[in-house]
């Protein structure tokens, strides 16, 4: 039962994004800034850190899917979001195998997952022609609001599900 | 499984990065018809943000409220100066409408070949894109099945906000006005105290935030605090809809156009409640039936 909890969270993860862009102050979007909500990016995270095991991908899994159905509801195209949280969440994987999982490393993979995922995201956009900043633009419209704003977001999250996620992931997989 | 990936993470990259260009090519081109699982995910999607939206609407309507209390006095002063005026612009608009009932009687001609006339669909925004600036789009809640078809227009009180750009069963897609460019242009008309001035919005200015109108008789005066609406001749959007104010008059870089910037009416920032427009007279894209047969 437990093991639908993740992604059931994750959905609402992906609703409360668009709805929290909707409480950003017209002034900042006037001005240009926008700080990007990568909440299921973080969660993904969590959940790769704290929910999988050694050998599972659960994460990775969760991180396509979920990063295709925002592609799909909230996008014109589809791919981006999808391979770039699934690159993402690919590297976490790899770094988590290395450090022992507490909170500064949780905090400074959270940090180099949206650092990573938003520059990917930017540089395709670019590419396709939504994006017609510069890099420097980017970085003082973008990037420094949306990695504030995450990072808080993970502040706040962390306390919350690290240990509803690790009593998870021992009640999946025990059970098999 | 962990450890079969990454012993082939080169390939399996790759591979993605294969399947994302395909993918993006995909979904570049521009789609009329969406296939049946679209339409099932975007609809199960476009309902669980309904039910998110009831309690976030109530708490910020909540504090909107509050907000609007503190100016509610002076508002009232000013609004009971207007009604009075109002009151007499509607007598007016009375005996103008009847007529030109009368005229148009006169002339024998029918009323469902207005361009004017059009039904709209009342809906609710029920979220915009997480990618504010760079993806200009809204969901609506409602879709095919309430009559909403691609190319419609959307407006608020205010003025036109952008248009319907696909359709599912129940839930709508909205290209919004600062979303615009070359490829969804909209014929527009410039009132001023002589003829109307014919024109065309090409698009959006980021760093302006104004949309950008060209106007190709030079010789007509275009001034600023005019009023632009759509004039109905471009075939998808009905005629007199506001779309906004002009800030700025400029001649083009080979002086042979005009190229005006307009401020739009309607707030793109502030979006709740919309009105999906439902032209009567027929788009060029969906011809009437029994015109097929003769």
């Amino acid at each position: 039962m437990t093991r639908i909890f993740p992604p059931l969270i994750l959905l609402a993860l992906l609703i409360l994004e668009s709805t929290a862009t909707d409480q950003i102050p017209k002034q900042w979007l006037i001005g240009g800034m926008q700080p990007i909500p990568h909440w299921v990016l973080l969660f993904t995270v969590l959940i790769a850190i704290f929910y999988d095991q050694d050998n599972s991908i659960y994460s990775l899994v969760y991180a396509i899917i979920f990063g295709f159905l925002f592609d799909f509801t909230y996008t014109d195209t589809l791919g981006v979001y999808m391979f770039t949280y699934g690159l993402t969440i690919f590297i976490v994987l790899g770094f988590k195998q290395l450090l022992h999982p507490n909170f500064i490393v949780t905090f400074l993979l959270g940090f180099v997952a949206v650092f990573f995922a938003d520059h990917l995201i930017y540089a395709m956009y670019y590419m396709i022609g939504f994006a017609d900043i510069s890099w420097s633009v980017y970085l003082k419209n973008r990037l420094i609001p949306t990695m504030l704003s995450n990072l808080l977001f993970l502040m706040i999250v962390y306390p919350m599900y690290r240990n509803r996620l690790e009593k998870w992931s021992f009640e999946h997989f025990t059970q098999k | 499984m962990w450890s079969f990936l990454r012993r082939r993470a080169l390939i399996i990259i790759l591979v993605s990065v294969i399947l994302l260009v395909a993918l993006i090519g995909f979904s570049m081109r521009d789609r009329e018809e969406v296939s049946l699982p679209e339409e099932l995910l975007k609809d199960t999607i476009g309902w669980v943000q309904g039910v998110f939206q009831v309690p976030v609407r109530f708490v910020t309507d909540f504090f909107d409220d509050i907000n609007q209390l503190k100016t509610t006095f002076e508002q009232n002063e000013v609004l009971k100066e207007r009604l009075s005026e109002y009151k007499d612009l509607l007598y007016e608009v009375q005996a103008l409408e009847e007529e030109n009932e009368e005229l148009q009687a006169l002339l024998e001609k029918k009323d469902a070949d207005s361009l004017r006339d059009y039904n709209v669909i009342q809906a609710s925004v029920n979220g915009r894109s997480p990618e504010p600036l760079w993806m200009q789009q809204l969901s609506i809640n409602k879709g095919k099945q309430h009559g909403v078809r691609p190319n419609m227009a959307v407006i608020t009180a205010e003025g036109m906000v952008g248009k319907v750009t696909t359709a599912y069963q129940f839930t709508s897609d909205v290209q919004l006005l600062s979303g615009f460019d070359r490829n969804n242009r909209i014929s527009v008309l410039v009132q001023g105290k002589e003829d109307p001035v014919f024109g065309l919005i090409e698009g959006y200015d980021d760093k302006r935030e104004s949309l950008i109108l060209t106007i190709k008789s030079t010789d007509k005066e275009v001034e600023k605090g005019q009023l632009v609406v759509s004039s109905g001749m471009g075939g998808v959007f009905p005629k007199g809809l506001v779309i906004g104010e002009i800030e700025s008059v400029e001649m083009d870089s080979y002086g042979l156009t005009k190229v005006a910037y307009v401020k739009s009416a309607a707030d793109l920032y502030d979006i709740n409640h919309v009105m999906v427009v439902d032209r009567k007279m027929n788009s060029p894209e969906a011809p009437n039936p029994e015109e097929e047969e003769s």
